[in-house]
């Protein structure tokens, strides 16, 4: 009905997964948005973003966005505390590397196309969390979270002790391209992502091709992620979250469900960290450590743990923080240099020169201060810490409070 | 809680600030570290022209309209060796400085873009992607294995790049075609090393061996195990590969104490791993010749808990000059860093990054010659080298000719003392000057001591 958004008079109407004509379009604007406006440069103002590094840096929001999507259905949906996000990135990473990485030489690799490892980097780890699953049985809470934890540095372990599929510790090695091949290594690919080439006329570069892949990847899984939730698996995981021993007296059965719910996470989180290899190029077995399981687990809370919209949010948030933080910097030390009030408060947080103080060094190495990764970590924890207090619902729940405020508005009172 | 909305409201103008702060910057970057431009300065320039007569071809980092030259450093400034880069940076940005000040390369002004790699081989890829199309080429990267890393997109780009690290594999042609080699490399240190000590202290020895894993360690314990054999060394205790940054150190040092070697030859790095190495082997009371790779050890050692240890203990083998040398290069090392960073304190590396600044000038200087500036003209200019000469700032290179012939087998050992730091000087003395050992000497280098698989 007209001007009544949210009385559905079907249930198939409810259950939509935009049910009302508001999202519809907002989703659809924002497709426009992502997939056209901003890759070809076509929105004033905003061109910057098609340019080689914001594309880099979306593309690594959508891989990011992919492997927080995993952690949110299982635990955003399953209730399931997991530290274990880097072991199963890790996994799928070098199941990767070994089936698609070049054949013969000193490292194992297979030589086989995409289409074949980046699935089987999925089903591997989804294999894998399978394997898991049990443990999450037996223990719960803060208890899952240590045995997970446990996962990680047994994983660190085996990546840096398997030298002939990791490439050891520092060393790392090379990942496959982003590339489509029907069959074999030799000769050009039928679509070589990374190059520059020209679609109907237009000049595409390499990284917009990627970012373009990226993104229809991302929306494939947030589709599945969002339609979880209204499945009688998804309504599972919810019950087993809210209460587990009254789920499984209701007739939920526990042992399968959680093994599922950490099948399809690992899924993602395996075809994430496949991804993450092939766009960064080469990755070093330390990258697959606590801190990046962390950083999945800050994405979920500081995006709003238990919506797909949320975990979104918090991956964008988080990916683009060093960037954000970077240019802020650098508008800091800009300021400084001027003269005036401004001035002389972004002075005091950057420092410019070898004796001039400031919290955060503009040149590493030569003047006093954090330099901007440090302080990157740092407000990092800060951010985590700000938003389990202030607003536990994470961006979302800023998202809803300003939706509520402006629905009543001027009545909000 | 109205204070909160009003904190995370706060943020939020905070971080849109920042996106719409910088948003035309023309050098755009990247995430991951830090990025600093540093424009070289110029003083008494005379902006001249480059000769309108000569065509010079140019593709990337070389604009003639400008007068620039954009040459990329991929530096370790907050990582495991950020000490000694820290100071190889600083010579060759005061280096940079001088040629600025004296007319650049025919008019031409170098520019350096320095990236902060951690020394990580993830972060060096990425410094790697966002520098390409800004630099005509590397001026160094730091690390072996984060080196071999780019090695292939360096192929593929067609860039070259000057390795701030030692590895053989640098002068090998599997592994070197856009890789400028300078120095001794770590497995010929190695047999440098111990063909002095054979000779300074004597045969029969024992060795204890712990090094990094990868090219840099591994490289290194490849010249133990040829020089041991060849000296009639044992080695009573091989942990090569097994210092492990971010762990605990403890263990490997009490392991070398309880070996009661003679030697210990370890390559790791002097600022996380080999004081805690080091200080538990001391704490058992081992007295023993402590050597290794050069990079492992740092005359900041002097002023702390362990340098009377330090002083007893250390012999090394210096790739460059010491500060305190006295041949006529580095004494213009001494006389460029005194006119122009008189702030720094006497440091061995600042020749280092002179050095890597005057194979770049070499490489250019000889690429404008040649009319080709492009990023493939100045790499095959630095590789037509025969004998490119430091009056002794360091052993003359060579780029042509076989491995054997090319590769450097010559440097200086040196010792660390307290004294030679409170004279003034880095602390570092010598105590044998263009040392090759016999071994050295007579090894047939055809290809990388180290590499993965052999």
């Amino acid at each position: 009905m007209r001007g009544r958004p949210l009385l559905y008079t079907s249930y198939e109407d409810e259950q939509a997964l935009l049910p009302t004509w508001t999202k519809r379009i907002a989703v659809a604007v924002l497709l426009v948005f992502l997939v056209i406006l901003i890759p070809f440069q076509l929105v004033p103002g905003f061109r910057f973003l098609g340019e080689g590094d914001w594309m880099t840096l979306l593309g690594l929001v959508a891989i990011f966005a992919i492997g927080a999507l995993g952690l949110h259905i299982l635990t955003g949906l399953g209730g399931q505390v997991s530290l274990g996000q880097a072991f199963f990135m890790g996994v799928g990473a070098y199941t990767a590397a070994a089936l698609g990485g070049p054949s013969g030489k000193a490292l194992l690799g297979l030589g086989l196309p995409m289409w074949v490892w980046l699935p089987a980097a999925g089903l591997v780890a989804a294999f894998v969390g399978v394997l898991v699953a049990p443990t999450a049985v037996r223990v719960r809470g803060i208890y899952l979270a240590i045995v997970t934890l446990g996962l990680v540095f047994v994983g660190q372990w085996l990546w840096i002790n398997w030298v002939s599929l990791t490439g050891g510790s520092q060393s790392g090695r090379r990942f496959p391209n982003f590339e489509f091949r029907l069959w074999g290594e030799e000769g050009d690919p039928i679509v070589d992502l990374t190059a520059d080439s020209v679609w109907f006329g237009v000049d595409v570069s390499g990284e917009v091709k990627t970012y373009l892949f990226l993104i229809v990847l991302l929306i494939v899984f947030a589709v599945v992620a969002k339609n979880i939730q209204r499945t009688r698996s998804g309504r599972a995981f919810m019950a087993i979250r809210d209460r587990d021993v009254a789920a499984e007296v209701m007739g939920v059965a526990e042992a399968r469900n959680k093994a599922l719910a950490f099948a399809i996470s690992s899924f993602y989180a395996g075809v994430c960290g496949a991804l993450w290899g092939s766009f960064i190029g080469l990755l070093i077995p330390e990258s697959f450590s606590l801190f990046l399981s962390i950083q999945f687990l800050a994405i979920l809370l500081i995006g709003g743990v238990g919506t797909v919209t949320g975990t979104l949010l918090g991956a964008t948030f988080v990916t683009l923080l060093p960037r954000l933080v970077r240019d802020f910097t650098e508008l800091l030390g800009d300021t400084a240099q001027g003269d005036g009030l401004f001035a002389g408060i972004a002075d005091i947080f950057v420092s410019t020169g070898l004796d001039d103080f400031g919290l955060i060094s503009t040149l590493p190495g030569t003047s006093p201060g954090f330099t901007v990764f440090q302080f990157n970590l740092i407000l990092y924890g800060v951010l985590l810490i700000v938003f389990l207090v202030f607003e536990p619902l994470g961006l979302y729940g800023i998202w809803i409070r300003i939706k509520n405020y402006w629905r009543s508005w001027p009545f909000s009172y | 809680m109205k204070q909160a909305r009003i904190l995370v409201v706060l943020l939020a103008f905070a971080l849109v600030a920042a996106a719409c702060g910088s948003s035309d910057d023309t050098t755009t970057t990247a995430a991951a570290a830090a990025t600093t431009t540093t424009a070289a300065a110029s003083e008494e320039t005379t902006t001249t022209e480059p000769e309108a007569e000569m065509e010079i071809a140019t593709d990337f980092g070389v604009d003639l309209e400008n007068g620039t030259i954009t040459v990329g450093l991929l530096s370790d400034l907050t990582g495991f060796f950020s000490f000694l880069v820290q100071g190889v940076v600083d010579g060759y940005q005061a280096y940079v400085d001088e040629i600025n000040a004296n007319g650049g390369i025919n008019g031409l002004m170098i520019e350096l873009e320095v990236f902060d790699t951690v020394y990580q081989a993830d972060n060096t890829v990425l410094g790697f992607n966002e520098l390409k199309d800004q630099v005509v080429a590397f001026g160094h990267s730091v690390g072996s294995p984060q080196t071999l890393g780019i090695r292939e997109d360096l192929e593929a780009e067609g860039i070259l790049a000057i390795p701030l690290t030692w590895y053989s594999g640098w002068t090998d042609p599997t592994f070197n075609s856009n890789l400028i080699h300078h120095g001794t490399p770590y497995c010929l240190e190695a047999m440098n090393i111990l063909d002095f000590l054979t000779q300074e202290v004597g045969t029969g020895l024992t060795l204890a061996l712990a090094t990094f894993p990868g090219d840099y360690g591994l490289d290194s314990a490849a010249g133990v195990d040829i020089a041991t054999e060849a000296l009639g060394i044992e080695i009573v205790l091989d942990m090569r590969g097994q210092i492990l940054p971010g762990e605990d150190m403890t263990p490997i040092g009490e392991a070398i104490a309880d070996s009661g070697a003679d030697i210990v030859y370890v390559a790791a790095d002097p600022n996380f791993t080999f004081p805690g190495i080091y200080q538990s082997a001391i704490a058992k009371g081992m007295e023993a010749v402590w050597t290794g790779a050069y990079p492992t050890y740092s005359t900041g050692y002097l002023t702390g808990e362990f340098a009377e240890e330090i002083e007893r203990d250390f012999y090394g083998f210096a790739y460059v000059s010491p500060w305190g040398g006295d041949s006529v290069g580095v004494k213009e090392v001494r006389d460029l860093m005194a006119s122009r960073r008189p702030d720094l304190p006497p440091f061995d590396y600042y020749s280092e990054g002179v050095l890597e600044a005057k194979i770049l000038e070499a490489g250019l200087r000889r690429a404008y010659d040649n009319g080709d500036m492009t990023r493939a003209g100045v790499l095959a200019a630095v590789k037509s080298f025969t004998e490119l000469d430091f009056d002794g700032l360091a052993p003359p290179e060579s780029y042509v000719g076989t491995p054997n012939e090319q590769v450097q087998r010559s440097g200086w050992m040196v010792r660390f003392s307290a004294e030679d730091l409170a004279a003034g000087g880095s602390g570092t003395i010598i105590v044998a000057e263009d040392w090759t050992g016999p071994t050295a000497a007579a090894y047939e280098f055809n290809e990388a001591c180290y590499f993965l698989g052999s």
